[in-house]
This record gives structure tokens, sequence and C-alpha cells, in this order.
């Protein structure tokens, strides 16, 4: 995997042979070949950075050609280290694909863009070639074990990413804990607590970390591959300390971080499961263990998170939990006019590009906006998404909520 | 690789029209507006990039680098989406690559007179997001229907897959401004009216603006027509056991008069073998499958219900094989994602080998479609004996004409090429093989493209040969309107202009 350049590799860093250029080139020419050869570009109308850009160089055909071009000598990384910032790792260029939809099964084959933007990504930062803002965002991560979401000045360390729960009595450690994200514990406390409070009132027992770390997710996204396997290897031996088997996440980025990339860190991964936390709890609601009387009197409609809607197919169950609340009347876009909506929030574009994500919020709102039957608020079941679209709905008057903070509401409870 | 720098003056002139930050000079936005997805000879490719990019966001500021452009003598080369298959949108002498994408607002949406005016870097599937809300639909619906943009659909003349019910590119835009190599900006169309659809004052200049391949100028805004919704898709795809078989059934379909019909598609047998070649590309048929016929109708459902009966005797009555719902729904509903995949690709020893996809077309009349199917598939086969970087991907007829389909028949040999195998001798015996295939399409009375364009090497060769008279019409044309040869320059042979300029003007010296 070329995820896993990082530490071990890191030998070759700064001895200016190439090495690692090559290596990365090789490992992916192939993939990039397909897309280069075929020449579709049917991702590019869906890519939700290109539709604002619109500068080919940001789109997935160019990260591909960029590959090829390498190998012949025409391009380094140098020249588009840059260009590869211009990626929210939303998958749907790879969904959009004809090369993904027509030979996968067959061929064993699909186009893997998210794999590629974080190759190069990891290139570029084991050259010496860096972002400034992702770079100094994973130095702090280091430093303070988790994101520097409440700015570049406020320590997010492991000693405060309880604070969320207090007064919620919620042990240390055991069988099952609840893993929240950097973003939520610090920047949006009322997600994990409605995810703590409806897991209480539907009899899940479980605990928080003795010390939780950042997933490293963004830090496997933005090519800081050493930070990452440095936050997941603490995060494993955390929970192997408390002799949890279960880890319960309400954040998609750090479920698909988890499930995706743990296991090549660690050989005795399958002794843990990985739960989303949306899947629980529209299982907890199906069984009647979460009772939802509380109306909610709102017009809605829902975000679907890239990472559960186009990375994972998860799409399903928010849309089952949304109908089940009382009072609520839910206009609902499907998931495939989705594939290309996003908040602009994902793979930390928002710390590099600030005014790129803004104006993909924008535009999701404005979705939102033609919409007919008065819908007055967005619901988003992601807290890095909610940041951008929360500050864009203002302008919109459009409120945005979290699926769980809605939910526990309609529970009867206050977050 | 060095790259030939613009004057520092010159970029600095584009920055001061366009901005800072829409005038790129990096190697990155350069290369990677070289190319098209027709293959070129990847070992080749820096002998085609721009050296400065503009990503202009009105006619007005496209006007001033295009007399700039003039003032020094630099090539201008426009780009709309790059999908095109004739290399239009490649810079083959350098030169200021002027990309439209930017510009891809709607203007207006007219209710009353059922227009939509939208800027040249729109894409169709987007537009029709957006009029899907209204009510209507804007139908040019090439394969690249996710991709290509109407700027470069004018740029081509392009043609559409339902356009036997819904016209043609030249068919559905009633208008539109361009910027011509000169820098004038101008709007042509039927007569003078923006939304006139049909006049007699006047040259009819709508049509020489559409399919030059950007060599007489940018287009900049465009207002189309706004076709209801259609209440009703029918679909079906029928089977045949020879190729014979398919061909005198499309006749039989083409020519039916049914006023819903928007397409017939013949699939030859090499285009059945290619596809079975796994069997997620295409729903397996029985072993007596050789040749498919696929049929669209559109309209409101009572008329699309009455027509799509019709249609179904027409085929009981010519022997079709209904291939039941399945194929005849998903098969269309998919058809834009279909048209190549470089995984299909085989080598000789019948290994997967990755393949770009090159897609030769043109315009044949029916009755003359068995022959130049087999003299197409020779000249394949003659390029695949002798190099294992060939593979004959098989051939499709769709009906050609506009409102009515019958008569002529965009018909395209679909070759996959092992490029990562390729050196300069396949590249030359490719390009003799395109200039056969051309000669063939000639020689039988039709066009060398329904919708491509022919300025690619090879085929061009051909054009003053199909083209007679037209041709030197061609060139005085392009000597009037651009006398710098600024605009798209080495495009349709069309430097011949400018010889024959040097020739008059030294014949008259003597």
């Amino acid at each position: 995997m070329a995820e896993s350049t990082g530490s071990e590799t890191t030998s070759a860093t700064g001895n200016g042979n190439g090495a690692p250029e090559a290596k990365v080139v090789e490992e992916w020419l192939h993939a990039a070949y397909n897309c280069f050869s075929s020449g579709h570009k049917f991702c590019r109308e869906v890519c939700p950075v290109m539709q604002v850009t619109r500068d080919e160089r940001h789109t997935p055909t160019a990260f591909h050609a960029n590959v090829v071009a390498m190998e012949k000598g025409l391009l380094s990384i140098e020249d588009v280290a840059e260009d590869y910032v211009h990626c929210t790792m939303c998958g749907a260029c790879e969904l959009r694909c004809p090369n993904t939809l027509f030979t996968g099964d067959f061929y064993r084959f699909r186009q893997r863009t998210i794999s590629v933007v974080k190759a190069m990504r990891a290139l570029a930062a084991e050259k010496g070639i860096h972002q400034k803002n992702w770079q100094r965002w994973a130095e702090l991560t280091n430093r303070w074990g988790n994101e520097p979401v409440l700015g570049w000045n406020t320590e997010t360390g492991a000693s405060k990413v309880r604070a969320w729960a207090v007064g919620l009595d919620i042990p240390t450690g055991g069988e099952t804990v609840l893993f929240a994200d950097c973003e939520a514990a610090f920047n949006r406390p009322s997600v994990p607590r409605a995810v703590a409070l409806l897991l209480q009132a539907g009899g899940i027992e479980f605990g928080l970390m003795s010390q939780q770390w950042c997933c490293g997710g963004p830090m496997w996204e933005t090519g800081y591959v050493d930070v990452a396997h440095a936050m997941a290897e603490h995060n494993l031996l955390d929970w192997r300390k408390t002799g949890t088997k279960r880890i319960i996440c309400p954040d998609p980025h750090d479920y698909i971080t988890i499930i995706e990339h743990y296991p090549e860190l660690d050989e005795g991964f399958d002794e843990f499961e990985i739960v989303l936390a949306l899947d629980l709890i529209a299982e907890l609601i199906r069984d009647g263990k979460i009772e939802l009387t509380t109306p909610v009197d709102r017009t809605v409609t829902y975000h679907d998170p890239c990472r559960l809607n186009k990375r994972m197919g998860v799409w399903q169950a928010p849309r089952e939990i949304l109908r089940a609340i009382p009072g609520l009347t839910f206009v609902d876009v499907d998931h495939v006019t989705q594939w290309s909506y996003c908040s602009g929030a994902g793979s930390n574009l928002f710390v590099e590009k600030p005014a790129l994500t803004a104006e993909i919020s924008r535009r999701r709102l404005g979705k939102v906006s033609e919409l007919e039957g008065g819908v007055d608020t967005l619901v988003s079941a992601c807290p890095w998404s909610e940041r951008p679209l929360t500050e864009e709905g203002k302008a919109a008057g459009i409120e945005v909520f979290d699926i769980f903070e809605l939910v526990a509401e309609a529970a009867g409870f206050e977050v | 690789m060095a790259i030939a720098t613009l004057d520092v003056a010159v970029v600095d002139e584009l920055v001061a029209i366009c901005g800072e930050d829409h005038v790129f000079t990096g190697r990155s936005a350069l290369f990677n507006r070289a190319r098209v997805p027709a293959p070129f000879p990847a070992h080749r490719w820096a002998e085609h990039i721009p050296q400065a990019v503009v990503l202009p966001t009105s006619a007005e500021q496209i006007s001033e680098v295009v007399k700039l452009a003039n003032r020094r003598g630099i090539p201008v080369v426009p780009r709309a989406g790059a999908t095109g298959l004739t290399d239009g949108a490649v810079p083959f002498r350098h030169g200021i690559l002027v990309d439209v994408k930017l510009m891809n607002r709607i203007l207006e949406i007219d209710h009353e007179d059922r227009t939509v005016t939208v800027q040249p870097g729109i894409n169709m599937l987007k537009l029709n997001e957006e009029l899907r809300r209204h009510g209507y639909i804007y139908p040019d619906d090439p394969a690249s229907y996710p991709c290509s943009l109407v700027g470069g659909r004018i740029g081509t003349s392009g043609w559409s897959l339902i356009g036997g019910r819904y016209g043609h590119t030249r068919d559905l835009v009633i208008s539109f401004e361009i910027v011509l190599p000169t820098g004038e900006i101008i709007r042509v169309g039927d007569g003078g009216g923006r939304k006139t659809r049909k006049s007699s004052s006047g040259y009819q200049l709508k049509h020489l603006f559409m399919g030059h391949q950007g060599t007489l100028g940018i287009v900049t805004e465009a207002t189309l027509e706004l076709v209801p919704r259609p209440e009703a898709e029918f679909s079906a795809f029928f089977a045949y056991p020879s190729y014979l078989d398919g061909w005198k059934a499309t006749g039989d379909f083409a020519r039916s008069g049914l006023a819903t019909l928007a397409g017939v598609v013949l699939f030859d047998e090499e285009k059945v073998r290619y596809l079975r070649r796994d069997d997620e590309a295409y729903i397996p048929q029985p072993d007596w499958v050789r040749t498919v016929v696929a049929v669209a109708m559109y309209g409101q459902a009572d008329e699309v219900r009455a027509g799509a009966r019709q249609l179904m005797r027409i085929s009981k009555a010519n022997g079709s094989h209904y291939l039941g719902d399945e194929i005849s729904h998903g098969d269309w509903a998919s058809r834009h994602d279909r048209y190549a995949t470089p995984q299909h690709g085989r080598a000789r020893s019948g290994q997967v080998a990755l393949m770009s996809w090159h897609c030769e077309d043109a315009a044949i009349a029916y009755s003359k479609l068995p022959e130049v199917r087999e003299r197409w598939h020779r000249i394949v086969d003659g390029l695949c004996e002798r190099f294992d970087a060939f593979d004959d991907w098989g051939m499709f007829a769709y009906t050609n004409g506009a409102y009515k389909p019958w008569g002529d028949y965009l018909t395209e040999i679909d070759v996959g090429i092992w490029e990562s195998k390729w050196d300069d001798e396949m590249w030359a015996a490719w390009v003799d093989a395109k200039r056969e295939i051309a000669r063939v399409a000639i020689e039988s009375g039709g066009s060398i493209s329904a919708c491509h364009g022919s300025c690619r090497e090879g085929e061009v060769d051909l054009v003053p040969m199909e083209l007679g008279g037209g041709f030197d019409v061609m060139k005085k044309i392009k000597r009037a309107l651009d006398p710098g040869n600024i605009m798209n320059p080495g495009k349709y042979l069309l430097d011949q202009a400018y010889e024959l300029d040097a020739d008059t003007t030294s014949r008259e010296e003597e």
C-alpha cells in the first residue's frame, strides 16, 4: 500500500536520488494508465472541487495523468504537489468512473483516486514539499494528541478530550468504548453527548478510552503518515490496555480510517469490532430500545456525508432514523444525486483552502434552498461537514444539525 | 524537458486582461491541457503543450486575448471539455490556450419562447439537472454526455444519440456569440434574432461557425432549444443470427416513420464478440446471437405507447428476437458508460492488455453499410497482423439524420491500441490505416466523419478529396477571417490557405 510509506522508508528521504518518487510511480502507474488511456472524464462534473475551480489540474484525470507524466520524466512531484491539495477524498470520482462501474468484478480492478491522492501527498511530505497549514496541523496533532480544531493556540490535549462527557457518568475502558472524534469532542460536544445519552437509553454499556488520541485519518489523508501511525498505535495500545473489544464511532471519518488503515498496522486487528454509531442507533430505534416520542417540528433534508454514502454505501440507516422522528417533515434527495454534493470539509481541505471549502458548502446550501416544501433544516451525520455547513447555513437561513442531536431531542434529551 | 516560454511581457498582458488568478504558466497547468481522450503517441506528449493557459470569465476578456495574440503573432487554442476525438483542443503549435470552463453559467431560461441561454463551459448533464426542475430537457446526448461542454459541442458540430427525434447540436443551438480570430465579437444564428429558429436573411453563418474545431473563433455564449421533458422512454434490444439480418431490421425500424423514434443502433458481430469478453460488460446472450440492434423512443406517454406497439409489430414481422426488459432498460440507461474500457483490450495471445480506445467515425449511407464494414475490418485486421498492439473492438452504426432517422448512419469502428507498446513505426502504420478508413468512407459516397471531425493526422489528408472545391472555399474563408493564422493553427491543412496566398502574391510580383 502506498499509505504505508511513512517511517520505514524515511531513510530514502532527502537523499535526492528520486527513489521515493520512483516507488510511488511504479506502484500506481498501472492504475493511472487505466484512467489515462480511457480518458472518459466522467468524474469531472461530480467532483465538488472541480465544480468550483473548473481547473483541469484539479481533476481525477489529472491526478492519474500526472503519474504517467512523472514516469516519462515530464512532470515531477514538485510540479504537482499543490494540485493534489484540491481533493476532499469524497469518492465521487471513483463511483462515477466507467472503469470501476464496468470492470470491477471481472478484472478485480477499480479506479482508486483517493489512494493515488494519498500516495502523492505522502510523497510530497516525504520529499519535504509541505503545505504550510497542513504541516502545522500535523505538528500540533503530534504534540497534543488531538487535532488543533479550536485554532492554532488552543490546546486540544488528551486531558481535555473527555470534557464533553462531564456529568454523564461514563466509566473508563470496558469491552465497548465510544470513540468521539477530535472535531466533535472539542467543537461540537453536543454530538458525542447525544450519542452517549442515546446509547445509555438503549441499554448499551460503554466507556471512554483512558486516553484517546486522534484516529490519525487526516494525517494519512494529508501525507503525514508517521504521525498517523503514532496516533493509531497509541489507540490500539489503549484499547488493549482496557480490554476493549468493540469501538463505537459516531464520526464517519474515524470509522473509515480505523477500518481501512488500522488493519495494515496490526496483525491482530480482527479482535476488534468497529461499529458505526448510525447503524447501532438505527437498530436500537428499530428494536424499540430507544423511543422517540418528543415531536421535532422541523422540515428537514438530509446531507449524505461523503464517507458514508460514497465511500461506504451507508445511506439507508440515516433515512430510516429521520423517518422515525415524530413531527419531522423529511424532504429527501436521493443518495445518487448526492454523489456530486459535498461540504468541502473532507481531508482537511478547509485547513489549506478555507475559501474553497466555504464555496462548496455554500453551493450545498444552495441545493437545500432550491427544494420545495419549505425546508428549514439541513441534517448531516458528520461533524466535520457541520462546521462549514453551519457557517454557510447562517447566510442561507437554514439551520444545520447533526442527526444525533435531533434524535436525542426526539428521545427527550437536552444536549 | 524545457518549455519554450512566452515573453514575460505577454504573460503580464494576459494577467492584465484575465486577472492573476486566471493565468497559468506552471508545468502541470500546461501538461494537463495538452491531451484529449483520443490516443496520441504518449511519447510525444511534450510536443503538444501550450505556453500559457488562461481561464477567462467573459467574451470581452477572450476578445482582448485574441487581439493580443494577433499583435504578437502567437497561436490561440480554444479548449472546452477537451473530450473530442480529433485533436481540436490539442495545441499543435503551443501558444495561448483559452480554457472556457469557468464560463459555465446559465444566463436565462425563457419559458415563453422556450430557450435557454448559457455560457460555453457548461456541461449538458449539469444543465439538465437545472432544467429538470422546470420540466425541460436539452436533448444533446453524445457518448460524452456526462463530461463534454456546450462550447465544444459547437466547435465540433456534435452528434446526439437521440438526434433522430430531437436533432443534433446544430439543430439544438439556435444562435451563439463568437469571438472571431481577429477579436471582434459577433452573434450568428439563423438571421440576426437571438431566438429565431428559421430565417432567410443573409448568409447562413451558423453552420459556418460550427464544427470548425476552433479554427474560426471561440464561442462565448449560446442560446439553445428548450424541449419539454419526455414523459416516456421506450428502449428495446433485439438479437439476430447474422449481421445482415440485423442490418435489414435496422433499416425497417429507421424507415418506419414513427415520430417518437430517437435512434437505432446496430452492433456488428465483432462488437458483440468484444462485449462478450467479460460477462459484466454485457448481459450474456445465447451463442446464436451475433448481432444486436437497439431502438429508443421518446415523447409523451400516449404517443410512445402507440409507437412502441407499432415498433414491436415491425420487429415480429422481420424476425427480430426481443432480448427482454433487463438488457433493454439497463443497457440503454448505461449507454454513456460503456463506450470504452481499457481492460477489455487483448493481446494476440488472448492476454488482457490495457488498451486505449480509438474510434474512427464516418457518415455512411444505409445501403453501403455491409460493404464498408467488410473493408474497414480488413484494414484493422491488417494492422493486427503486423503488430501485436492493435485490437479490433467491432463496429456500431447509429441513425444519423436529424428528425428523420433514415438514410445515412454514423458508422464507427473501435480499435484498441496498446499505447505503451507504441513506437514511431506503429504510429505511422496507424496513421496510414486511418487514412484508408477515411478513403473507404469517401469512395462509398459518404463523409469522413459524422461527429468527431476529420482533422487528425491520417484522415485529414483526404479532406480536400472529400470536399473538392469546397476545400478551396474553406481556405479562402480561413484566410479572410484569420489573416494571421493565429486561431488554432495546424488543423485541417489550413496552413495551405496561407501558402496559397504567398503563391498568388509571388506570381503577382513577377
